[in-house]
């Protein structure tokens, strides 16, 4: 489904991915952790081109994402992103913030696109907040609505960048929940988390990442248990301890 | 005191003015709006020639005298053949010299809104041009009130210019008046009132635009 073949990037004389392999198949939930400033979220980012690579090949179904034929737009339709800050648009109603992109990208009517909207909203449970403004919304629900905006574009893949982190410790919970959810229900999900309960109870997959290099790649119950490389080791030693 | 037979006897006439005031000021104002903002767009633009162009408008337009900007039209345009009145070279003079302002103040604004609404609506597939009309420009919008009205009461004010063009405007019959009586200070104090019937208006509704758009978000 996604699929990264010897991709480099750099931003100017800073090398931030180094020569990533990875494939993640179809309805897989690949986690991806490391410490700040590893290239996690510029990996994610590559996905669906907010950034663009500087050499080797990126194919999301097929499709090489950053050839001039593609038509860029049409890809992300069916790549559901969610954002650490949510970035819901503050000027639009709950409802109007999911509604947009159906409505604009794929044309779909009004009153389709509110019944669609209304069904993710409580799927994430929050159907009582449709008439709200964002603002109005604890963060926890801000970013159940950025998940549900992106789900209502019923996109074949959901990508997750560190949606937890800005979030109250209280609030983490509820929007972990909905993940799992779309997990078990056979989502293909890319997450940079810092999560680490989150990656060994839902990662099919754990990519270990540190200064723009794929590390390691195990399944967690692997990762976790006994770790092959030594700087995995180490980053787990230190987020575990506490 | 006043004397407000001036005001009472030529009345008709400081209302033709009036009239024509507020129709360059209106098209003016709609036009710089649309003008502007277009020029904003391309400012910000990846596309360099567009980054260029609309650079270049802002930064010669908005350095050159008003009066100087509707000479090209006035003096400039015959000589290719074209010869429009004083009332349309003031109007449009107008409208492309405060386009100027409208555009640095536009893109202030669109500059203000944080990179992740553009991020957001992109990655879910809208155009650029969607994101800026959903997205960017009715964020933008709300903080770039207080600094357009700004710009538009200049522009009414300004309008005042096109009595130098035989534009029939408020000043231009006020001149006609003040010639003709030779009741120098309360011809203009009347025309200054008649301005300020157009001015303070706009400057509330800026504010009450200002608070309605605060509520949310």
């Amino acid at each position: 489904m996604i699929e990264f073949r010897q991709v480099e990037k750099h931003y100017g004389d800073f090398h931030v991915l180094k020569t990533i392999d990875l494939r993640v198949a179809q309805g897989e939930v690949v986690v991806v952790v490391g410490p700040s400033g590893s290239g996690k979220s510029t990996l994610l980012r590559c996905i669906n081109r907010l950034e663009t690579i500087t050499s080797g090949s990126l194919t999301v179904d097929e499709v090489k994402v950053n050839d001039k034929g593609t038509d860029i737009n049409k890809l992300r339709r069916d790549i559901g992103m969610v954002f650490q800050h949510f970035n819901l648009y503050p000027h639009r109603k709950v409802i109007d913030n999911i509604t947009l992109a159906p409505m604009k990208v794929l044309g779909i009517p009004k009153p389709e696109a509110m019944a669609t909207a209304m069904f993710y909203l409580e799927k994430v449970g929050i159907g009582d907040k449709a008439d709200r403004y964002p603002s109005q919304l604890s963060g926890g629900q801000q970013q159940r609505v950025a998940i549900a905006r992106g789900l209502a574009m019923k996109p074949k893949i959901m990508l997750f960048d560190e949606p937890t982190s800005a979030l109250d410790p209280e609030m983490v919970g509820e929007v972990l929940d909905v993940m799992k959810t779309l997990a078990r229900e056979g989502m293909t999900m890319l997450v940079v988390t810092h999560e680490m309960g989150f990656a060994r109870e839902a990662a099919d997959r754990v990519v270990f990442m540190d200064e723009g290099r794929i590390v390691e790649i195990a399944p967690p119950e692997e990762f976790f248990a006994q770790p092959r490389e030594d700087r995995a080791r180490l980053f787990l030693k230190r987020v575990l301890r506490h | 005191m006043p004397d407000i037979s001036i005001w009472t006897d030529y009345f008709g006439i400081y209302m033709k003015g009036f009239g024509n005031t507020v129709a360059a000021s209106v098209i003016a104002l709609l036009g710089s709006f649309a003008i502007g903002t277009i020029i904003a767009v391309f400012r910000i633009s990846s596309v360099k020639p567009l980054r260029w162009a609309g650079t270049a408008y802002v930064e010669f337009i908005r350095n050159i005298p008003l009066l100087l900007v509707i000479f090209v039209f006035y003096y400039g345009l015959p000589s290719i053949g074209i010869t429009l009145s004083g009332f349309i070279c003031g109007t449009i003079g107008l409208m492309v010299y405060t386009a100027s302002f409208v555009a640095e103040a536009i893109r202030a604004g669109i500059m203000s809104v944080p990179a992740g609404q553009t991020e957001a609506a992109r990655a879910s597939g809208l155009s650029y041009t969607g994101t800026m009309r959903h997205v960017v420009l009715p964020q933008a919008i709300k903080i770039v009130i207080p600094p357009l009205s700004n710009q538009f009461i200049n522009l009414v004010k300004n309008s005042s210019i096109l009595g130098v063009f035989a534009g029939f405007d408020l000043m231009y019959y006020g001149d006609q008046v003040a010639g003709k009586t030779y009741a120098t200070f309360d011809t203009y104090l009347f025309v200054a009132l008649l301005y300020l019937v157009l001015t303070l208006p706009l400057s509330y509704a800026a504010l009450r635009l200002e608070r309605r758009l605060a509520g949310n978000g």
